[in-house]
């Protein structure tokens, strides 16, 4: 409990509007509002490559189907979503599966801090809605060339692939097609500021997700009443 | 030169890497290749407003046809913008419209000094590229309710209107009607974040942005027929 509160990536903090125009706050609010006459039985919740997605024709292809709700936002570390999901983002529905996909913006946390934010957001989904599956998406490359954060990254990956599959209806996926070529480039094709996905990289990618997300779906049906 | 004070909004200034992966050097330089191997007739360069535009569908109908290359960096103040058209990006190109569009992410300046920085970066343009016809795009409004950021970019947007008239070859396309609705709500159908258009969004923009554009282009050819005469 304690290594917790020690843990910046793992405690509950709203983003703060430097801004001025509340933007992160609204949409919080929105994604609450918007949920009451909602029945999803699959949920995304994370940062900008959650949010992004949204925005592409492959979600009206492979996830509005699926009846998927897309609560990310730009910006967000796992102790933004924490505090978004402790602030009630979810209380209006019981998906049956929840996608999260965030730490990449967790600046100046380590690997260790990074995965503990995210354990610590599954645990608390298992707190708050019990009857989903939880899906964690691995953290992508980024930067053009090799640098520090694609390292970073690729540690919160091994924890996270070590760790989770303890967690009772817990799984962790990545989902990275290889964008990192033989020379260790990343193509702007892919990634369009070496950070966010294209319509391109996001084809890449989501296939193995949405096949994922099917046979969990498939396997609720089964053990269903 | 200077006259003292100089506006902070239009000192050329590169973005430091914060982060640590370099991402805004990288796309700058992958710019500065683009500009020797492509021969663009419209360059667009500015924000995440320019640079998301490439990402939609819309690019591939309305600009890509018409040989357009997209220089937006997301989170660019017109700092940013001016010292990547200085270091690079406006070199071995000589594109016919140039369509500016930043100012939104200036959170450190004034409307007075978000108006100055755009146009000293018409005023560098042209100065490099003296036959590009320049478009500025106004800022749009921004946040879900009523807030000091869209007062702040209608003050520039004001500014503009008096002030762009005066520099040669510019122009100021107005596109911020139409999002706010008549309750002071925008909607997340228009601004997925109330900040960054959608594609529906970009429809609603880009319609009068491409017809300017090819009026542009399509003068350029009188031009020199008349000078010929």
């Amino acid at each position: 409990m304690s290594d917790g509160d020690k843990n910046p990536a793992s405690t509950p903090t709203p983003l703060a509007d430097v801004q001025g125009d509340g933007r992160w706050l609204a949409l919080h609010h929105r994604f609450i509002a918007d949920s009451k006459d909602k029945e999803p039985e699959v949920v995304f919740i994370g940062d900008a490559l959650v949010q992004l997605l949204q925005q592409f024709e492959i979600w009206r292809e492979l996830f509005s189907p699926l009846h998927a709700l897309n609560f990310g936002l730009g910006g967000d570390g796992t102790q933004h979503v924490l505090w978004r999901l402790q602030q009630g983002e979810m209380q209006h529905i019981r998906p049956k599966i929840v996608v999260v996909w965030v730490g990449t913006n967790n600046h100046g946390h380590t690997a260790e801090q990074v995965a503990g934010g995210i354990e610590a957001i599954v645990r608390l989904l298992q707190q708050q809605q019990p009857q989903a599956r939880v899906v964690v998406l691995g953290l992508l490359p980024r930067g053009q060339g090799p640098n520090p954060l694609r390292e970073r990254n690729r540690q919160v990956n091994e924890l996270l692939q070590a760790r989770l599959p303890r967690l009772p209806n817990t799984c962790f996926l990545d989902a990275d097609p290889g964008f990192v070529h033989s020379d260790g480039a990343i193509s702007h094709h892919d990634m369009y500021d070496y950070l966010h996905l294209s319509r391109h990289g996001y084809a890449r990618l989501c296939p193995r997700l949405h096949a994922l997300l099917l046979r969990l779906l498939g396997e609720c049906q089964g053990a269903g009443p | 030169m200077s006259k003292g004070d100089s506006n902070p909004a239009a000192v050329p200034h590169a973005a430091e890497d914060t982060q640590g992966d370099d991402r805004w050097m990288s796309q700058h330089n992958r710019f500065v290749l683009d500009c020797k191997d492509k021969e663009p007739d419209v360059l667009f360069v500015g924000d995440s407003m320019v640079q998301l535009l490439q990402q939609y569908e819309i690019w591939r109908e309305l600009f890509s046809p018409l040989h357009a290359l997209n220089f937006g960096i997301g989170g660019d103040t017109t700092a940013h913008v001016l010292w990547r058209l200085k270091n690079g990006e406006l070199e071995n190109i000589k594109p016919k419209v140039i369509v500016v569009w930043v100012g939104t992410n200036n959170h450190e300046n004034t409307a007075e000094e978000v108006a100055g920085g755009i146009e000293a970066i018409v005023r560098l343009i042209n100065t490099r590229q003296p036959q590009a016809k320049v478009i500025v795009l106004s800022l749009l409004p921004r946040g879900e309710k009523p807030n000091p950021l869209r007062q702040k970019n209608a003050k520039v947007n004001q500014l503009l209107k008096a002030s762009l008239p005066k520099l040669a070859s510019v122009q100021l396309l107005d596109v911020s009607g139409g999002f706010v609705h008549s309750d002071g709500a925008i909607s997340c159908h228009d601004m997925f974040d109330f900040l960054h258009l959608t594609g529906g969004g970009y429809a609603k923009i880009c319609k009068a942005l491409h017809e300017l554009i090819m009026q542009l282009l399509e003068e350029t050819p009188e031009e020199k027929q008349a000078a010929l005469a």
